[in-house]
This record gives C-alpha cells, sequence and structure tokens, in this order.
C-alpha cells in the first residue's frame, strides 16, 4: 500500500566508511568535490539573485498594482522558483540547517495545508510582518505560498484577491524571507567549502544526494500524479506547482540542474573508474531528457486528460527512469555507492 | 474528557522496569548455540506471530466492546470501547516495523490502518474546518447517511453494511484517502471528529449517536451501529488472515517462503524494516513533517488523541526486531536470537551503541507519552506542534533527532552484516 510521502529533510549520516581510499582515487574525489562545490554554488548564487528579483517585483507590484507590474511579478516568481528547481537535490549541508530546504518548498501538500494557512493568517488580527512569517512553520515560508497567493484561482476571484492590502503585505513578507533564505543559503555554502573539500565523505553524501532527486522525480513526481503507482488514478495534485501549470517545467528545471551542477563531479569520478563510456552514455541520456522540452510545457491537468498528451509524458517518464537506472544502479555500483535508508522510504 | 480513557500509568511503569532489565541480556548468552542468520530470521517470524496474534486477540475485545455498545449504547460502554480500542493499538502499532520489506504485510495494511483518512466518507462531517484531500471526489460521500454514493460518476449501492462491501469501498474513486476500514475508521466512529485544533481535546461524539428512535442524534444510528459492526468484523478477519500467514507449520505460508529462502534476505526485511520505519515514516512522515508544518492534519491518531501511543508502540517495534524480544500482551515475553546477537558477534561495540540508540529513543518517546497523558496539563501531540510551542517542539524534535542517530546505526549494521543494498522490494512499482 503505497502512500503519499512527503520528502523528509532528515538524513542518516555514513557514520563510517569502510572503503579504503587509494591515493589517486582521493584526488579524484578531491576534484569531483572542487568541482561540485563551484557548480552548486553557481546554482546558489542565481538562486539568491532571481528570490531578490522576485522579492523586488512583488513590492513594485504591491505598491503600484498594474497589469504589467502583475505579469513581471509572476514571470520573476517562476524564474525563482525554477533557479530553487535547479539546486533542489542537493539535500546536505547548510540547506539542511532550520529545514531551509523544506521551508523553500513544502510538498507534497496532499491536505491543502498551505492554503489553509493562507485562510487563516489572511483572516487573523495579527500584524502580517517578517517575524509572523518566521514564527509561521515551513508551509507558510515558501514557492508554494506565494503560488497559492498568485495563481490560486478560487482566491483570485474572491474578496481577498490581490491586490488587496492584506494579501499583498503577505506576498511580500514572504517573497522577502525566501530573499533570505536565499542569500543565507549561497553564504553559508560559501563557507563550507574547506570543509567539503576536507571530508571525502562528501563524495558519497553527493552522489547519494543526485541519486535521490532522480528516484524522487521518477517516481513521486512523475510516476504518482501520472498514476503509475499507489491507487493508479491519475492526479495533478500529486504533481509540484499544479497551480501554476509548471509542474513540467519544474521538472525540466531539475533535470537541468542536475546536468550543470552534478554531472561534472560525476563524469570525472567515472572517468577516473575507467567508465568514461557510461560517463557518455549518462551525458547522451540528460539530453534526451531534455529534448522532451519545450513539446512538454504544459500544465500537468491538460496531459493527464488527453491520452495522447499522456504519451507524451510517458515518453517522457521512460527516459528519466533510464536515466535513474544509468546513474543510481550502475554509475552508483561502479563507484561502490550504495543506497542508506532515506527520506521518501516509507510509505 | 482525555484523562479517563488513559492506560493505567502503573502498568506502563512496571513494563518498563522490566524492559530495563532484560534488553541488555542478549539470548545467546545463555544458549549454547550462538545465534545465526538463519535462526535469527525464524525467530524474527515467532516474533511476527506473536505480535499478529496479540493484534488479534485485543481486536476480538475491541470487538466485543463495540458489539456491546450497539446493543446498549451507553456512556460505560462506549467508554469500554474505546478502551478496547486504545489497547487493541498497543500491539499493532507494534507490528508496524513488519511492513517495509515484507510486501506481504504492506499490501495488506492499508485495509487496516491507513491513513490520513477522508472521514466524510463514512458519516457526517461539522463545520468548516473539515479539510479533505485535494480531489479526493468521496471526501463527503458519507456512506452511513446514504443507500447510494456517487463517487466521480460512479454510482454505488451502499444500502447494505458487510464487512465485503466497506473492503471494496477502500480507496473508492481512486484516493488512498477515501478509508472505509481499519483502525482509524473504527476510531472515528468511536470518537467523532476532532474539531480542537491546536487545543485541548480529542472528538467528542455523543453516545446517543448510537441511540434507538428518537434519542438518535445525528441521524442513521442503527446504520452507524451497522458499519461499526461490519467494520469491526472486517478487521478480525483480516488479522485473521495475517497470523496464518506468520504460523509454523502452515506449508507454502509466508513464513515458509521466508524462512526457506536465503537468510541474507530475511536480514536485509528486517533492518530495512527497521531503518524506513525509524527514519522516513516514524522521524519524518509521522512527526517532522507534522511539526514544521504545524499541521494537525498530519496527526495520526487525531481523533482520538492518542498519536503519542502510536508513535511509542511503532518505536517498540523496532526495538523488539533488534533485540529479538516481545512482550506480549498478557505480560509474558517471547525471546530468541537476535541481530543484536549477531552484530555483536562482529562487532560488539556497534551492537552496545545501537542498543543504547534503542533505549535513549524509548526514552524519547516515554518522555512524549508522559508529557501528553500527565495529569497536570497534558500536552498531546496536537498541541506539542502548534506553533510557537517551544516545550512542544522540543519534545517532539528530541524524538526525531534520536530516530536519526539509530538509523545510522541501522545501516552501519548492514554493512557489516555483510547486507549489501537496503533497497526495498519493488512493491506498487507498476510501470
Amino acid at each position: 500500500m503505497q502512500q503519499l510521502t512527503r520528502l523528509v529533510g532528515v538524513s542518516a549520516l555514513a557514520l563510517s566508511s569502510a572503503l579504503a581510499m587509494t591515493a589517486s582515487a582521493s584526488d579524484t574525489s578531491l576534484e569531483a568535490r572542487k568541482r561540485w562545490h563551484q557548480a552548486i554554488y553557481q546554482g546558489y548564487q542565481s538562486l539568491e539573485t532571481e528570490a531578490e528579483d522576485f522579492s523586488q517585483a512583488a513590492s513594485t507590484y504591491c505598491s503600484d498594482p498594474t497589469p504589467d507590474a502583475r505579469q513581471a511579478v509572476e514571470q520573476d516568481w517562476l524564474a525563482a522558483f525554477l533557479a530553487w528547481q535547479q539546486v533542489r537535490f542537493v539535500d546536505f549541508g547548510p540547506v539542511e540547517h532550520n529545514n531551509l530546504s523544506w521551508q523553500f518548498q513544502f510538498w507534497p501538500d496532499p491536505k491543502n495545508i498551505v492554503a489553509r494557512k493562507a485562510g487563516y493568517l489572511l483572516k487573523s488580527d495579527d500584524q502580517i510582518d517578517k517575524d509572523l512569517i518566521k514564527a509561521s512553520g515551513v508551509a507558510v515560508q515558501g514557492f508554494p505560498m506565494t503560488e497559492y497567493l498568485l495563481f490560486d484561482e478560487p482566491l483570485n476571484s474572491g474578496a481577498n484577491a490581490l491586490p488587496t492590502a492584506k494579501t499583498c503585505r503577505l506576498l511580500t513578507a514572504v517573497a522577502h524571507h525566501i530573499e533570505t533564505n536565499s542569500e543565507q543559503l549561497s553564504h553559508q555554502w560559501r563557507s563550507l567549502r574547506d570543509h567539503y573539500l576536507a571530508n571525502d565523505q562528501y563524495r558519497d553524501s553527493t552522489i547519494r544526494a543526485g541519486m535521490a532527486a532522480l528516484e524522487i522525480l521518477e517516481e513521486r513526481r512523475l510516476a504518482q500524479p501520472m498514476g503509475l503507482r499507489g491507487t493508479g488514478k491519475r492526479s495533478a495534485y500529486a504533481a509540484d506547482a499544479w497551480r501554476s501549470g509548471t509542474s513540467l517545467r519544474t521538472i525540466e528545471a531539475t533535470i537541468r540542474g542536475l546536468k550543470q551542477h552534478f554531472l561534472p563531479g560525476l563524469s570525472v569520478l567515472l572517468t577516473e573508474a575507467e567508465q568514461s563510456q557510461l560517463a557518455r552514455q549518462i551525458a547522451a541520456q540528460f539530453d534526451e531528457v531534455l529534448d522532451n522540452f519545450p513539446t512538454l510545457h504544459r500544465p500537468i491537468d491538460a496531459l493527464l486528460s488527453d491520452d495522447k498528451a499522456f504519451a507524451e509524458l510517458q515518453g517522457l517518464y521512460m527516459d528519466v527512469s533510464q536515466l535513474a537506472t544509468l546513474v543510481n544502479d550502475q554509475a552508483a555500483s561502479t563507484l561502490g555507492v550504495v543506497r542508506g535508508f532515506n527520506s521518501s522510504d516509507g510509505d | 474528557m482525555k484523562s479517563m480513557f488513559r492506560p493505567a500509568p502503573l502498568a506502563l511503569t512496571i513494563a518498563a522496569t522490566l524492559t530495563a532489565g532484560w534488553a541488555n541480556t542478549a539470548w545467546s548468552e545463555e544458549k549454547s548455540e550462538p545465534a545465526s542468520k538463519a535462526s535469527v530470521v525464524g525467530h524474527y517470524a515467532d516474533l511476527a506471530h506473536a505480535n499478529y496474534e496479540d493484534a488479534l486477540i485485543t481486536a476480538r475485545a475491541l470487538d466485543e466492546a463495540t458489539d456491546r455498545l450497539i446493543a446498549n449504547p451507553t456512556q460505560e460502554n462506549l467508554q469500554a470501547a474505546k478502551q478496547a480500542w486504545l489497547a487493541a493499538r498497543v500491539p499493532y502499532q507494534q507490528t508496524e516495523v513488519f511492513r517495509f520489506g515484507n510486501s506481504i504485510v504492506d499490501d495488506w495494511e492499508g485495509q487496516l490502518n491507513a491513513w490520513p483518512l477522508d472521514e466524510g466518507l463514512i458519516d457526517y462531517v461539522k463545520g468548516n474546518d473539515y479539510q479533505h484531500e485535494l480531489g479526493n471526489a468521496g471526501a463527503t460521500a458519507n456512506i452511513i447517511g446514504s443507500s447510494k454514493i456517487n463517487v466521480g460518476g460512479e454510482s454505488l449501492d451502499v444500502a447494505k453494511l458487510s464487512p465485503e462491501l466497506l473492503a471494496d469501498l477502500n480507496e473508492v474513486g481512486g484516493s488512498e484517502a477515501n478509508v472505509a476500514t481499519g483502525y482509524h475508521a473504527v476510531e472515528f466512529l468511536l470518537w467523532g471528529q476532532d474539531l480542537h485544533g491546536f487545543d485541548a481535546g480529542a472528538g467528542e461524539r455523543p453516545v446517543t449517536d448510537y441511540a434507538a428512535g428518537s434519542d438518535c442524534t445525528n441521524g442513521n444510528c442503527e446504520r452507524r451501529g451497522d458499519y461499526l459492526d461490519a467494520v469491526t468484523d472486517l478487521l478480525i478477519s483480516d488479522l485473521k488472515w495475517m497470523v496464518a500467514q506468520w504460523a509454523p507449520g502452515n506449508e507454502g505460508n509466508y513464513r515458509d517462503q521466508l524462512t526457506s529462502a536465503d537468510a541474507n534476505e530475511g536480514v536485509q526485511k528486517m533492518l530495512f524494516g527497521m531503518g524506513s520505519l525509524s527514519l522516513g515514516e516514524l522521524a519524518g512522515e509521522r512527526m517532522k513533517v507534522a511539526l514544521e508544518a504545524n499541521s494537525y492534519e498530519d496527526e495520526h491518531d487525531c481523533f482520538s488523541d492518542n498519536t503519542h501511543n502510536s508513535h511509542y508502540y511503532n518505536g517498540q517495534g523496532i526495538r523488539n526486531i533488534y533485540t529479538g524480544t516481545y512482550r506480549r500482551a498478557d505480560g509474558s515475553l517471547v525471546t530468541g536470537p537476535s541481530l543484536s546477537d549477531l552484530v555483536e558477534q562482529i562487532n560488539p561495540e556497534l551492537d552496545a551503541r545501537l542498543n543504547a540508540q534503542l533505549d535513549a529513543t524509548m526514552t524519547s518517546l516515554g518522555a512524549m507519552q508522559a508529557r501528553a497523558e500527565s495529569s497536570q496539563n497534558p500536552m498531546p501531540f496536537d498541541m506539542m506542534i502548534a506553533p510557537g510551542n517551544a516545550e512542544g517542539t522540543e519534545i517532539v524534535n528530541s524524538a526525531i533527532m534520536k530516530l536519526v542517530e539509530q538509523t545510522g546505526s541501522i545501516e552501519q549494521a548492514a554493512r557489516e552484516l555483510g547486507i549489501e543494498a537496503l533497497s526495498p522490494d519493488d512493491a506498487g512499482h507498476t510501470f
């Protein structure tokens, strides 16, 4: 009996490594970690920039709510959210502190807690400010809340629709919270550099992060809404970002992020292990997955309700499965990375 | 209202004292034969059998208590039924560690323990505080109040409430929140919706919801009784089936298959069950999500406010598997060759550490239980996770951290026992 599982930001640290590293393997691992650290840092910096723009756009819109300003804030929301999708695979390091990862994106949310919390905050007499956002829990603090405020149809056709003053205050306060968190994440990641390079355990942590991201993408973000697991019912609500119709764009961004920020370090390790053929195969498979876009840039409910469109979605699913097999089975076993318990175990 | 239904604190104290005494003595120290992987897997099946037998015994007591309630709906009989439900949860929650890794259990358990559920499928719900799963067409179907329900365009005849019908209605319309059966359905029928949110108080279903004639409140009392009767009968037949799967001497049953297979597979299932329940399920899904989102929708036993005990006995179940011991509902102790014995043979330091971590987890979960049931200002789980509750956050976080720590050692134990991968069976991967 598989049920929806939220992705949990707790991880068991591998406490010891039985592998005796040869000198050359250690050097390669250091080289891989240098690449990873740099690439992930770039990803975090881009998130920081986009989050700043989004926060600015939200303030601009709320002080002068023209149609152009509305369009701008929606676009900047998407740009920031996609920047997060690119680095969403990193599940260790500073993003673990204070549940930063959940603060950026509390997902999935089958019980619609985001809408419930928004309703509560908009109704209450509390002053909406940064302290209130800080104290309001992860369902309030990130991209899903701002997506709800900008895109939810019932909300935006009701009395609390943007740019109502209180809804605007909530939007700008949450956008500001995202901005602050992005800055913090990027700074802390930079400070982690020496520690990350000095500790060989991060080699396996980083590989496992990529593996887990692919597993989550395949099983939770695609198979679940497609009805390929669990009860077999297709449901857009199980996908990311269904309110803004950008579920597939988030998937594309995660794949692009893995290709840009994860693959280079992995390739170094595979090449050193005389598996450059496998490294090339993986790189080619990333491109296979990305070839599905932009054709698949449609809201997921449209793709689920039409059989022809669903067949295209199945094509993407097959390509992602193939990629997950290459990385999680072949590359991982070549590199001696054993899958430990992860947050998506459970039901 | 809550204080009346608390399990006797004295019994819990005694159990805890006994626990402290026997935990550190490995079985093999008293026996001539050292534990082997095969003997450990065999004893694992013994533990499962005893544990499911207890689940069945206590479910039978629940069935009898609900039968008395239906026949004679008095306040005393309602309370007795609630007590019987609480007692039935003690062994059942310990069996949850068998779910992960044993797909025969995982495929079966949804009918008994699925959660969270959209209770509006079953009976009336009140207030605009009812939040059901997004897109669930059956969330307000109200089987008890209808002879026919319509879920997502499908019309279903529910005039005659039987165990078979309820089993068929589970996950009707393809939604996992449409839970028509199992412990939580019974819990809802006994307690009713908890309308208190983060405040003190559980569900307050009046006993007159089962009264005859004009005393009946909220309508359909007779059908409500029929539902409760059918759903408790189904629980018993389901548990009987599972007991038979683990019974010795049943050729071709699950135990037979498990104990004839490569013992490494059995050891892998044991460790996978412990780790998955510790980390992803209990620490993550059941505690961290609820805490970090301040979401009482994610409270496990939300009608009865018994969540702390569900967590406690989940933790106990994990510990049972490692130590090879199980305290039965009648107080007797099942012991035998254990994972602890195997790990001790190869790495005594790791064995001592993991045992200490499992004990520390139980201490943390015990503190959660004690706080939830304290006579002065009890703080059940739904209050612990309220925004700004520093004490509650501390209690829940402490339990989460202990579970995370023990999972690290479970992973290490797996490696040292030569278990290469901790991947689960591919249950549910249908593509």
